[in-house]
């Protein structure tokens, strides 16, 4: 009814909102996920036994998402050689698709490790409402973020790993 | 309610205050490790269109807001909530439930140790595939069915875990007007046997029972239906999962208890056939073989009168087109697509059990249906593989709508009274609703260009799955066409090309996408749908439905904003659909997290 009033009420909620910009969340959510055999586990067991690794958020029906993930899997092996970084594939399918998941990545090859987040608890606990969403985590803390993949985005991620490396 | 949230936030930056035990300098640095904000808001400003008609509502500017905060108080407890504005509306055709301003959404505290998790207030939860119960959110589709009371998850060993729910479900700013219990076990038989032969082997089991209240209507001139409405409906499920080398194979069956059918004859108007009951059940079969360079996975289906609201007076379908208050998640089984012009005859799955004509009744009661999946990676080097590899995909599927036969004893149609029941067949496929053929062949031909091809040969019984007529198919082949190339620091450019043919319908349709990277962080794009054909469905014929927009990323923020016109339509996300009309305006999104 009254645009200039709504707005108001808008950027008023925008406003409050960006108090909180200075923070940053670097512990992992506690939820849980799960193994393609269906055994549970956490992001903060996976983090506890791997001192560097990069999460990724996907879904079978995710054009870009498997864009990234077919980009990162010409390079895994390099990438290991090279940082010893672990990449874990998390699928935010649910059970719609969930059961291509399994075909999938052996079909394409994939050789990273895959986790399966069935009703979007983890996609939830990182506050994220599209896919592909990409963290490291290093030493058990989030260290970097990024939402979205394009072309080359790759080649950033593997900088990124390099610097966090040394 | 202002004052409500003002107090939450209060309580909340106090806690955070009060939590950390070391020096003061370091107490910003503690918040800040351990709080997750994330904010999203979908805006939209409606315009009249001269091609497609004004805009007819009041609120031209609209807008979804989310504001989510969670916070880890200690190691074992952490605490969250979340505020929704849909100021002054939310986006057009969303849930009418979201009639407030201002709110908080849901809210929630919770305790984990390693063997006990338990979580006060909303709580999200998903038993076996989600067939028997499933809460969940989605804010592109303005779902947000979660659950308020308490979940506990307790795992007394690391085979087994036991799941104990109490809730009312949420309903807007509101909750329903029923109870929700459930419980389920999930047992790890291969790892509680150290079973060396199996990669996997699991059993679950659930129960989900409904409370609620049932109001017998007063019928004039007809006797009363001697029979009783179950207060409790009582569901039962069942799971097992097995995985030798590369087979698997995961079995779901689902008892849904007896309950009155919706006696849909009047569209708006909700009532019970009061002297029948109906029970529900659900069979899903998942086999599938893999090993490196190759997937096969086929999925069955089978569901018969399996929706499950938490308030009767919602499963009128016609009056909750956003399906509100559903308490389980019945997804259609057929490949989700990207492309515009593969949304447009898109399949949605029929689980419930409706009357549709009552002349000579014409019952749905449910589908059933077969998935294929196949994935093949050529290899290096070989003749089709090339110097990078090609990866094929193929999907098959087919859905019936289940065959029944009817008895009316008493002859009474659609009041209270009527009796009528039904019979099906288990295994009948004879009644086609749906199915669909494609194949993706994607293809590295240098390191800087890729491309994707896809080809879809679709069926889809528009007769029977949008009206309350005959079968009649629309048969429509859709192809694809698109290319990616990348050129220096994530600068790139992508060109898609669609065609959809058929005969029927509104006959045939053109679109593509043009896309520009400038660099990773900022793109732009230009996309169109056309229905270049003329036919007797003209709605659409001769509109371009063309989108032209915009996205800055960094980091975890992204800002998008789109011009265009957009086909009325499903719009679906995994699974679940809601109708919206045609509509042209200016959109923004807006998310980060911090």
């Amino acid at each position: 009814m009254n645009i200039k009033n709504n707005m108001k009420k808008i950027i008023c909620l925008l406003v409050f909102s960006l108090n909180f910009i200075l923070f940053a969340q670097r512990q992992l959510p506690n939820t849980s996920l799960k193994t393609l055999s269906g055994a549970n586990t956490t992001l903060s067991e996976i983090a506890a036994e791997n001192e560097l690794i990069v999460v990724s958020l996907w879904a079978t029906w995710c054009v870009p998402c498997k864009n990234e993930l077919d980009a990162v899997a010409d390079v895994y092996d390099d990438w290991v050689s090279e940082t010893g970084v672990k990449y874990f594939a998390v699928s935010i399918d649910d059970s719609r698709t969930a059961k291509r998941v399994k075909p999938m990545i052996n079909g394409k090859g994939w050789e990273f490790e895959i986790l399966l987040d069935e009703n979007s608890d983890l996609k939830r606990a990182f506050g994220v409402s599209t896919v592909p969403y990409t963290v490291i985590i290093k030493s058990g803390e989030i260290v970097y973020k990024h939402t979205g993949y394009t072309s080359g985005f790759e080649d950033e991620l593997y900088d990124r790993i390099v610097a966090l490396k040394n | 309610m202002n004052k409500y949230i003002v107090t939450v936030v209060i309580f909340f930056i106090s806690i955070a205050s009060h939590s950390q035990e070391t020096e003061k300098t370091s107490t910003f640095n503690e918040i800040k490790d351990r709080i997750n904000v994330s904010l999203e808001s979908n805006s939209q400003w409606y315009l009249n269109d001269s091609e497609t008609g004004d805009f007819e509502e009041e609120e031209k500017l609209r807008a979804s807001s989310y504001l989510r905060i969670d916070y880890q108080i200690s190691n074992r407890f952490s605490s969250g909530f979340q505020i929704e504005s849909y100021v002054p509306e939310p986006l057009f055709n969303y849930s009418k439930l979201f009639d407030k301003e201002i709110g908080i959404g849901t809210f929630y505290l919770n305790y984990k140790t390693k063997k006990l998790d338990i979580t006060l207030g909303h709580f999200y939860v998903q038993f076996g595939s989600g067939l028997i119960l499933r809460s969940w959110e989605d804010r592109a589709l303005g779902v947000n069915n979660a659950l308020k009371g308490a979940k506990i998850i307790y795992d007394p060993t690391n085979y087994l875990r036991l799941t104990t729910l109490y809730g009312k479900q949420r309903k807007g700013f509101d909750v329903s007007n029923s109870n929700i219990f459930g419980f389920e076990t999930q047992f790890d038989i291969a790892n509680a046997l150290q079973l060396e032969t199996l990669n996997s082997f699991q059993l679950g089991m659930s129960y989900v029972g409904k409370q609620e209240e049932f109001k017998k209507e007063v019928a004039t001139g007809v006797s009363q239906p001697a029979l009783e409405i179950p207060e409790l409906v009582n569901s039962f499920g069942a799971y097992l999962n097995l995985e030798y080398k590369n087979l698997y194979s995961n079995f779901e069956y689902i008892y849904k208890g007896e309950d009155a059918r919706l006696n849909n004859i009047t569209p708006n108007q909700v009532s019970f056939s009061e002297a029948a009951l109906f029970d529900g059940n659900a069979i899903t079969w998942n086999i599938g073989y893999s090993r490196k360079g190759f997937g096969i996975g086929s999925t069955f289906r089978r569901l018969e009168n399996m929706r499950f609201y938490s308030e009767r007076n919602f499963s009128n379908v016609i009056n909750n087109p956003t399906s509100d208050l559903s308490m389980n998640y019945l997804p259609a089984l057929t490949k989700q697509h990207d492309y515009t012009l593969a949304n447009i005859y898109l399949y949605q799955a029929q689980p419930g059990l409706t009357v549709v004509s009552y002349e000579s009744p014409l019952i749905k009661s449910g589908e059933i249906g077969e998935s294929l999946d196949v994935f093949y990676n050529i290899k290096k080097g070989t003749l089709f593989g090339g110097k990078y590899g090609t990866k094929l995909s193929l999907n098959w599927s087919y859905w019936a709508n289940l065959k029944s036969t009817y008895t009316d004893p008493s002859g009474i149609p659609y009041f209270v009274g009527d009796d009528l029941t039904y019979e099906t067949e288990l295994l009948n496929f004879e009644n086609k609703l749906y199915s669909e053929i494609n194949v993706e062949i994607r293809k590295k031909w240098t390191p800087k260009l890729k491309s994707i091809f896809t080809y879809i040969n679709l069926n889809y019984n528009k007769g029977f799955l949008e009206s309350k007529g005959a079968d009649s198919f629309v048969k429509a082949w859709i192809g694809i066409a698109e290319s990616t190339y990348k050129f220096k620091r994530g600068k790139s450019v992508r060109l898609e090309l669609q065609h959809l043919s058929t005969n029927d319908d509104a006959k045939n349709w053109v679109g593509g996408t043009l896309e520009y990277f400038f660099n990773s962080k900022f793109g732009l794009y230009l996309n169109d749908s056309y229905n270049y054909e003329e036919s007797k469905i003209t709605e659409n014929t001769k509109i371009h439905f063309f989108n032209l927009g915009g996205s800055f990323t960094k980091g975890s923020t992204r800002v998008g904003i789109n011009y265009g016109r957009q086909r009325g339509g499903l719009l679906c996300v995994g699974g679940v659909c809601r109708p919206v009309s045609k509509n042209t305006g200016v959109t923004l999104n807006f998310v980060t997290t911090f």
